[in-house]
């Protein structure tokens, strides 16, 4: 077992799915015969999430499941919902994707890499970090390369279901300097992916767990000092510490600088998909809207309370807006819509769905996963999600996970769901 | 006779050595013509007062604005330097010490793959920049039209052997050496191409295979302006009657051979340019010694970049570009 905690999330119930598989989604079957089982109204009450407070509410008429039986002759099951999707101009096995991973050292080299490889295998698209090049490099000549960002697309593309998944390279204000897109899209090595339609890039505008900062790394003073030509370094922790904060700019946006930036990247890599990650802003949804507008393959939504990341206190208690919140800002959109926060099991994701997401990224999920199981744990993690969202798609007369909408929803505080769009 | 024909074979592969390319008498006869060039355009410039400053090779930031390709880093005593892909900023400081100031400068570009079977892309290559003082894009267009007619015409009028040996027709020569070149917007180059059935973007630079149907089209050099913003570097200039468009243009050779020059009225506004900055996602902080030039102020001014290469390949009417480099880098492969 590693030394990776996230007290904040339900590490245990992840770390389980990671080790059982589909069988997580049932309780112990040990148990079946012996123990009387039913919902634990105090559980989703306590919780002021709004998306926990959702529920999802299966009808008795299902003209769906008619159509569907029709098509099959026989009455349709869970098994029968298809969960293959389009992932941000991917086709992707399921509406699920990898987050990056923050600014951290949690995101270490060997789990980057497994979760990698287990991306691929599963067929969906995976986001690697604005961290990765700075960090650990990219990988061609002096470094190592199973370190570096070359190193994870190589483990990602070496696994990869043909024509299936992607990979996302993230890039921020400050990586702009070590042109990350120019390198990755200029590389003989990344050639397959480009030729395949399976290369995206990512605008960084913010993110969750520290909307309106930049991204942060707690660093040896030795190491910051290498640094501090480009980032801010801060010795916030005092003249005895060794340590000190580096912090990114969380870089200057107006909706014109928004849409010259998308258009640039779409004129200078035109074989490459265009992704937006958006922190979770008050003007959310103005700020999807340019993105889109302006060719935007995909607009990827951090919740407040998603992010692997480092980041201050009063930032993960009191800023930004639950994912919940961000979806009914957005409302009605005209292209992808992405969402990320607190993502590991399949009731919320097909809730999100259900709200207007076109698929949603597994970020700590993930790293615990592969932290639990460095071969399987994210693959089973995902059979696990699936199975459920095969079986809570079906209760809903649907069998498509792309069907869900508001009307497979329901607040128990009796507020409709009314999104704004 | 057999050398000629093998310039007109298709898809022509690089040179497998250098003294195989060297040695080659198309290669001599291309490598004249060139020289000649250089000689013409030194002497038309100089001719109309325009002083000749050697480029740097280096430096703290190069030009941003090349599509898709990686800068060269460069360890300089610690500092990550770049080679230059153009010589643009330090022409725009070069208008602090003369008014009208040219150089054949060196650029470096790490094209994408893709660019390898463009038939004009080369990894190093070439640029006679040009950079006027208070200029306009008019009158810096008229005298990217004035030097490439003079170039041409000394070559035609001097080099008619080393034409005829590379089987080049010194008569494609007389539109453009007769008559204005052709000018139309981008907006209109794109409903060209839309009507030629090319999916092209209308919000970025016209793509390769477009731009080769355009110059397939003409019998002369032609320009097209007003590029819209999200497809050029910040230092081209906004017009303010018609936001979103760039006071810019690109000279566009005849024949199928493209692009030979681009050229804008610059941005020299400090506030403007750091905007522009973020709208082409750079980090000001890496401009430093420029911005500081722009803050105390320096000079409007118009210019453009002729590629020596893409030129010479045009008036020697060579299949490949590399072929008018003596030491030929072609994107992605290893070569002297």
């Amino acid at each position: 077992m590693s030394t990776l905690r996230a007290e904040a999330f339900p590490e245990s119930a992840v770390r389980a799915r990671a080790r059982s598989g589909a069988a997580g989604a049932l309780p112990d079957p040990d148990e079946y015969g012996r123990a009387l089982f039913g919902a634990d109204p105090a559980r989703c009450a306590a919780s002021g999430d709004p998306i926990d407070r959702l529920r999802l509410v299966p009808p008795v008429f299902v003209p769906r499941r008619l159509d569907k039986l029709v098509d099959l002759a026989r009455e349709p099951v869970y098994r029968d919902v298809e969960l293959d999707t389009v992932v941000g101009g991917f086709r992707s096995t399921l509406p699920l994707y990898v987050s990056a991973f923050g600014s951290t050292d949690a995101a270490s080299v060997s789990l980057g890499l497994a979760a990698s490889r287990q991306a691929g295998r599963l067929g969906i698209p995976m986001v690697v970090g604005e961290n990765v090049m700075p960090v650990n490099g990219y990988g061609r000549i002096e470094e190592h390369t199973g370190r570096s960002l070359l190193g994870r697309i190589t483990a990602y593309a070496d696994h990869a279901l043909d024509g299936l998944g992607g990979v996302v390279v993230q890039q921020s204000t400050e990586d702009a300097d070590a042109e990350v897109w120019n390198l990755v899209y200029s590389d003989p090595n990344v050639q397959p992916l480009l030729e395949s339609s399976r290369l995206a890039f990512e605008l960084k505008v913010g993110q969750g767990a520290k909307p309106g900062l930049g991204g942060m790394t707690v660093l040896d003073a030795a190491a910051a000092t290498r640094l501090a030509d480009r980032f801010t370094i801060d010795p916030v922790f005092g003249g005895g510490s060794t340590r000190v904060l580096r912090s990114s700019s969380p870089g200057t946006f107006t909706d014109e600088i928004l849409r010259q930036q998308i258009r640039l990247m779409r004129n200078n890599f035109p074989r490459a998909r265009v992704w937006v990650k958006l922190p979770p802003a008050r003007d959310v949804r103005e700020a999807a809207l340019v993105a889109w507008e302006a060719g935007a393959d995909a607009v990827t939504v951090d919740g407040a309370e998603g992010g692997t990341g480092w980041a201050p206190v009063a930032f993960l208690q009191h800023v930004g807006l639950s994912l919940g919140e961000c979806l009914r800002r957005i409302g009605e959109h005209p292209s992808c819509l992405l969402v990320s926060g607190r993502m590991w099991e399949g009731a919320r994701v097909a809730k999100c769905l259900a709200l207007g997401a076109n698929a949603v990224g597994l970020g700590r999920a993930a790293l615990i996963a592969v932290d639990t199981d460095v071969e399987d744990g994210l693959v089973n993690l995902v059979e696990c999600l699936s199975l459920e969202l095969q079986m809570l798609t079906s209760a809903l007369g649907k069998y498509h996970v792309g069907l869900l909408g508001l009307e497979d929803v329901w607040s128990d505080a009796g507020a409709v769901w009314s999104p704004t769009g | 006779m057999t050398q000629l024909l093998a310039i007109r074979g298709a898809e022509r592969p690089p040179p497998a050595d250098p003294r195989e390319h060297l040695s080659s008498p198309v290669t001599r006869s291309v490598l004249t013509i060139q020289h000649r060039m250089l000689t013409a355009a030194r002497d038309f410039l100089c001719g109309q007062g325009f002083i000749e400053l050697l480029p740097p090779i280096i430096g703290p930031v190069t030009d941003p604005g090349a599509r898709g390709a990686k800068q060269v880093d460069v360890d300089y005593y610690g500092h990550r330097y770049k080679l230059m892909t153009s010589a643009i900023l330090y022409k725009q400081a070069s208008l602090t010490a003369f008014d009208k100031i040219f150089c054949i400068a060196p650029n470096v570009r790490l094209e994408p793959i893709e660019t390898a079977t463009t038939s004009r892309h080369l990894v190093e290559f070439h640029q006679i920049d040009v950079e006027v003082a208070g200029a306009s894009r008019a009158g810096v267009m008229q005298l990217a039209e004035g030097l490439v007619g003079h170039v041409v015409g000394e070559v035609v009028a001097r080099l008619r052997g080393e034409l005829d040996s590379l089987g080049r027709d010194a008569g494609t020569f007389g539109p453009l050496l007769a008559e204005p070149f052709g000018r139309r917007t981008h907006a209109q180059a794109v409903t060209d191409l839309h009507a030629m059935g090319h999916a092209q973007n209308p919000d970025a630079e016209i793509d390769w295979a477009g731009e080769a149907m355009l110059s397939r089209q003409a019998s002369k050099p032609f320009f097209i302006t007003d590029y819209p913003k999200g497809s050029r570097g910040f230092y081209d200039r906004e017009n303010r009657e018609r936001p979103g468009f760039l006071q810019n243009f690109d000279l566009i050779a005849p024949e199928g051979y493209g692009e030979l020059c681009s050229g804008s009225e610059r941005e020299h506004d400090y506030a403007t340019i750091i905007a522009r900055m973020r709208e082409t996602g750079e980090n000001p902080a890496k401009y430093g010694w420029y911005l500081r030039m722009v803050r105390d102020g320096i000079p409007g001014s118009a210019g453009f970049g002729i590629g020596v290469e893409r030129l010479t390949r045009y008036v020697a009417g060579l299949d490949s570009v590399w072929q008018a480099s003596a030491y030929p880098k072609i994107p992605g492969v290893a070569s002297p």
